[in-house]
């Protein structure tokens, strides 16, 4: 079970992400929605999808997405399961960084 | 209601809405204007026939509204095309199948329907008082027409004073004087 999906996408001005995330609050399981438009070009713009829900279907957002006209670039953060799990820094981290 | 709804979405989504304002004016302008014309005409012709007048009137909206729906038609489809086209490229994206290319689809048809039918709906409420010449004489069913259609004029000046947020009885009375200039233009012929 899906609660938290992190979509990087790739979409036209028009619909914009009022109506986007009206549309996605919509789906089952579904429960928020957050678009934060990152990048805007003459005729597309980028923006970061984030989901918050229950039992969020992944088929179903793409498919939505399509419909909009959409693309999703990359699936960035996905949290499942019965507890979310945030992103915790590791050792690893530090020293990949390094 | 579904349907209504789908139909809204398509008229924002394709961003058709000012484009069939500017059709529905410019056409419905047409439409009274060549009606006013039709039936000053036939007053300054002579002894007009109401089945005369409303031939001629009817004949005038329907080549109005045929040429309006094809004409809007086939300028939207190769405008929405080619914009459809150049998203798709920017998307690197087939857009057919989705709501966007839907609304590219749906746009000219709509377009087709307001600029069609606005010419052809003005014309035919000009010419309703021939329509009830049965009930009254003929010069006061030509009144009545030429009142009408000087009527439709300001309505349509107020309407574009109104979505340009300017004085709404200004731009009425631009549109009607256009309507008197014609009718004077044609009532000149008839004294000379």
């Amino acid at each position: 079970m899906i609660k938290r999906l992190v979509l990087d996408v790739l979409k036209p001005h028009n619909p914009g992400i009022v109506e986007l995330s009206k549309e996605l609050s919509e789906l089952d399981g579904v429960e928020g929605v957050n678009i934060v438009t990152y990048e805007i070009d003459q005729k597309v713009e980028n923006v970061k999808i984030i989901l918050g829900g229950n039992s969020i279907n992944f088929e179903e957002v793409k498919k939505k997405l399509e419909n909009l006209g959409a693309v999703i670039h990359s699936v960035d953060e996905v949290a499942a399961g019965t507890r979310i799990v945030e992103e915790v820094r590791t050792p690893q981290d530090r020293s990949a960084r390094l | 209601m579904k349907f209504l709804d789908k139909i809204r979405d398509y008229i924002r989504i394709s961003r058709v809405a000012p484009i069939s304002r500017r059709y529905f004016i410019m056409n419905a302008f047409d439409g009274a204007m060549t009606s006013l014309g039709i039936v000053v005409g036939a007053y300054v012709a002579g002894d007009p026939e109401p089945f005369f007048i409303i031939s001629a009137g009817l004949g005038a909206s329907l080549a109005m509204g045929l040429s309006g729906f094809v004409g809007a038609y086939v300028t939207e489809e190769a405008e929405r095309t080619r914009e459809l086209e150049s998203l798709e490229r920017s998307m690197l994206k087939n857009l057919e199948e989705s709501v966007i290319g839907r609304a590219s689809h749906f746009a000219p048809i709509w377009a087709g329907i307001v600029d069609g039918l606005s010419p052809a709906l003005a014309a035919v409420v000009c010419l309703v008082p021939f329509f009830l010449s049965f009930l009254f004489s003929i010069t006061l069913a030509i009144q009545l027409s030429v009142v009408i259609a000087l009527v439709v004029l300001f309505l349509l000046g107020g309407f574009l004073g109104k979505i340009s947020s300017r004085n709404m009885l200004l731009h009425g009375i631009k549109l009607l004087c256009v309507g008197l200039v014609l009718t004077l233009i044609l009532l000149v012929f008839k004294s000379i």
